[in-house]
């Protein structure tokens, strides 16, 4: 199979087209591939045929004459297609040994584009005889090494005690020869690779996605920088609960013998505050801005309990709780993305891979956990109406704005939030669409749920209803 | 594409069945009306999620119902593939360069004949040329033959005192042959089923029922009233005569399709309820009202009755008044 056939903008489009067709017909899509329309041999250039239309049911006693007619040929078009064999050419095959004790298969001879973002390379002690050597090597993780078998472009050996390449007549035989069957009865099960992560893994890179790992297998396995995390605001430390104790007796006291807190005493100043500003500024444009700041700190002073995901949760995890299933497992980059594989860039998905019959739903404590680990996103940008001129010219996509480092705030400013009225005022760009920003969320994970065989993703948001007030 | 009577092998690991030769995959389409999911990446049509292939991944109903009605045995897979002996190696080895070889020759006699055909004019010296071509051809066939013999030995003593296989890549040739065709190149077809391996062996492995795989520890469904009940749910369903799919984008455990998947719509989302005692919600009968509706189809709930062994189904649809 030649490279120029393994780019995934080959055939990019025609996926694109049949994804738009599902969206439209909610009612038909459970259609199946019509294997019929699939080219019977590799053709110069591959393309993906839209999908058949189906009958409602067959006729009586077993389906007409056509129906029967239609379905052999079906049929046949499938297995026609499923019995054609790996093919590659001498001059493009890559050669790999897979070691079951370490669960990685160590690359012999590297061709093609696959390895840009696959494989890494691990410095190995090898036993020369008597004299011991540390010589760096590629390897490659058990879902990298069974995918590259499957789509036909490597040839994996199995390591075994018996160097065949010693016995004469077998120079060029590295081990056992796997076959793809082989390959996924032993690569699967090792080194935390379920079927359902091997599936999810080889239907983003069958995409064009370049996809690894989330928590390095091994030290030597590169991963992107850490995100720069952003404090939480109310950290419930263990001083932090001794002190609330300590205080609990004297706020009691204090409560007996000073008048119930007046709530209408910051409103009254910010409503001052405001009403000032629209006196000053009352002709004019901006009248109706200054309204809209005001009227958000009189919302923002009526809310007495603290809100949004930076208060601390009042579940906690039960503490024999077994390992959560939803950990992020892939880093997912889009194929446009530069990828260097010695130094990954921040992810541009993180996906949690689950067993769709045996996982629940994720509950607030495991999803907080999720979103705790990472990083904040900047707002949508809301859609621009372009020509498609503009589009097709590619434009280049806006720098993200920095993410806001917010101080934390004093212990005065914590205990009495009325006094410090103007301390962050919501500076939001003007343009932005607060219900575009509130269905997409603060922080996103995908999770793919992965039952026998099919995948559904899902895309978990971090609402932030907190900071957009309907009061607009 | 008839098996008759012969018992289609699922090769076990890790707790999944797969199906890896096209045979059975058509046998168990046709014959015994059970479907599965394609799984894999299809050589020449790698880059798309539309089209897969080999292997067929069963779901575990499906497998539990084969066993039961002796229509499949389970192999465990990881164990089948036995350690070859050296013989057998070089046996594999054998074949793959006469393959290689013989592609090669049939490739340089296609280019000889080629160039011979440009260069000369006259029909006869044409066909002088060719034969004289066909003769060289045939000489060099045996002396590659003789060569890809000859050469392995001296090779293997020089290269004999580095024990591990993982020798410097330069050193193994490209191609068995490489006097002559350095520069060009052949097909290599790679293995995907292990059937054809003469290493491959399920004898001893090889379980007939549910309960013998489970008591070996390859296979653990089902393993509880509610999986038993889906087991069961399913059998009943396709005894009736359905084809059968996974529900879960359309949140159910089954599809149920009239005929095969491949030419007709699924007619119902079925859920499995696992007792008669479990109650379900009215939210999911509105929420599967709404769902089954919208994709023009009926919702079925499937009850499970473990004392008296059947199944009840009861089927909902929007009623459409106003």
């Amino acid at each position: 199979m030649d490279d120029t056939l393994e780019r995934p903008n080959v055939v990019s489009k025609p996926v694109d087209a049949v994804d738009g067709d599902d969206e439209q017909s909610s009612g038909d899509e459970d259609q199946g591939p019509d294997w019929t329309k699939l080219p019977s041999a590799p053709t110069a250039r591959p393309f993906i045929p839209k999908r058949g239309e189906k009958d409602f049911e067959p006729n009586a006693s077993g389906g007409s004459g056509l129906q029967r007619h239609v379905l052999d040929r079906s049929r046949h078009a499938m297995l026609e297609a499923l019995s054609a064999p790996r093919t590659i050419s001498s001059k493009s095959i890559s050669y790999a040994v897979w070691h079951p004790d370490l669960a990685r298969a160590h690359v012999t001879l590297s061709r093609g584009i696959h390895f840009a973002s696959m494989g890494h390379s691990v410095a190995r002690t090898a036993s020369l005889d008597s004299a011991k050597k540390i010589h760096k090597r590629l390897e490659l993780l058990p879902e990298e090494t069974l995918y590259l078998v499957e789509r036909g472009a490597m040839l994996c050996w199995k390591a075994c005690e018996l160097a065949p390449s010693d016995t004469p007549g077998l120079e060029d035989v590295e081990g056992i020869p796997m076959t793809v069957q082989q390959a996924f009865a032993e690569m699967i099960g090792t080194a935390d690779l379920t079927l359902e992560k091997y599936q999810v893994f080889a239907y983003l890179k069958r995409l064009g996605y370049a996809v690894t790992r989330t928590k390095p297998p091994n030290p030597e396995y590169p991963i992107p920088p850490p995100f720069e995390q952003p404090q939480r605001r109310y950290q419930s430390s263990f001083l932090h609960k001794v002190l609330s104790v300590v205080l609990w007796p004297l706020r009691a006291l204090q409560s007996l013998f000073v008048p119930r807190f007046d709530w209408w005493q910051p409103i009254r100043t910010s409503c001052l505050h405001g009403a000032f500003n629209i006196r000053a500024v009352h002709h004019g444009l901006c009248r109706c801005t200054v309204l809209c700041v005001g009227l958000g700190h009189l919302f923002q002073s009526l809310r007495f309990l603290p809100g949004g995901h930076n208060a601390p949760l009042h579940v906690q995890a039960r503490p024999r709780a077994p390992v959560s299933p939803y950990q992020i497992f892939y880093n997912v980059y889009k194929p446009s993305t530069p990828f260097k594989k010695t130094a990954p860039p921040p992810p541009e998905y993180s996906v949690v891979v689950v067993n769709a019959r045996t996982t629940p739903m994720p509950t607030l404590t495991e999803l907080t956990s999720l979103f705790g680990v990472l990083p904040e996103l900047p707002p949508p940008l809301p859609r621009k109406r372009q020509s498609f001129v503009q589009q097709k010219a590619g434009t280049a996509p806006p720098p993200a704005p920095a993410p806001k480092t917010q101080l934390p705030p004093s212990r005065m400013q914590r205990f009495f939030p009325w006094a410090f009225p103007s301390t962050s005022p919501p500076e939001l760009p003007r343009n932005i669409n607060p219900f575009l920003s509130l269905k997409t969320g603060k922080k996103m994970v995908v999770v793919a749920a992965v039952d026998a065989g099919m995948t559904s993703f899902f895309r978990f948001g971090e609402g932030v209803f907190t900071e957009w007030p309907m009061v607009l | 594409m008839s098996s008759g009577g012969r018992k289609i092998p699922l090769r076990v690991s890790n707790n999944k069945a797969y199906v890896w030769d096209i045979d059975d995959i058509a046998a168990l389409r046709a014959e015994h009306h059970i479907c599965g999911v394609l799984t894999g990446t299809l050589p020449h049509l790698s880059q798309q999620n539309v089209f897969l292939g080999p292997p067929l991944l069963l779901i575990p109903e499906e497998v539990v119902l084969l066993v039961d009605k002796h229509l499949a045995v389970l192999v465990d897979d990881p164990t089948a593939h036995r350690t070859p002996s050296a013989d057998a190696l070089k046996a594999w080895d054998a074949e793959r360069a006469a393959t290689a070889n013989q592609q090669l020759v049939l490739a340089e006699a296609k280019e000889t004949s080629e160039k011979a055909a440009k260069l000369s004019m006259s029909e006869e010296a044409l066909r002088k040329r060719q034969e004289r071509e066909e003769k060289r051809a045939a000489a060099a066939r045996a002396k590659a033959l003789a060569e890809g013999e000859d050469v392995a030995a001296p090779e293997a003593s020089g290269s004999g005192s580095i024990a591990i296989p993982t020798a410097p890549v330069a050193q193994r040739p490209s191609t068995p042959t490489p006097s002559a065709q350095t520069a060009s190149a052949f097909t290599v077809t790679l293995p995907g089923s292990s059937s054809d391996l003469s290493w491959y062996d399920s004898q001893g492995c090889t379980y007939e029922t549910v309960a013998d795989a489970q008591a070996a520890g390859i296979w653990t469904y089902p393993a509880d009233l509610h999986e038993r009940a889906k087991c069961r749910v399913f059998r009943d369903l396709w005894e009736k005569g359905n084809f059968m799919g996974g529900g879960v984008r359309f949140g159910g455990d089954f599809l149920v399709y009239p005929g095969d998947p491949m030419r007709y719509h699924s007619h119902f989302v079925a859920t499995v309820v696992s007792s008669p005692l479990s109650t379900i919600k009215p939210m999911e009968i509105v929420a599967h009202g709404r769902l089954g509706t919208a994709t023009k189809k009926a919702h079925l709930f499937c009850g499970w009755d473990d004392e008296k062994q059947e199944v009840s189904y009861f089927s909902i649809e929007w009623a459409g008044f106003g």
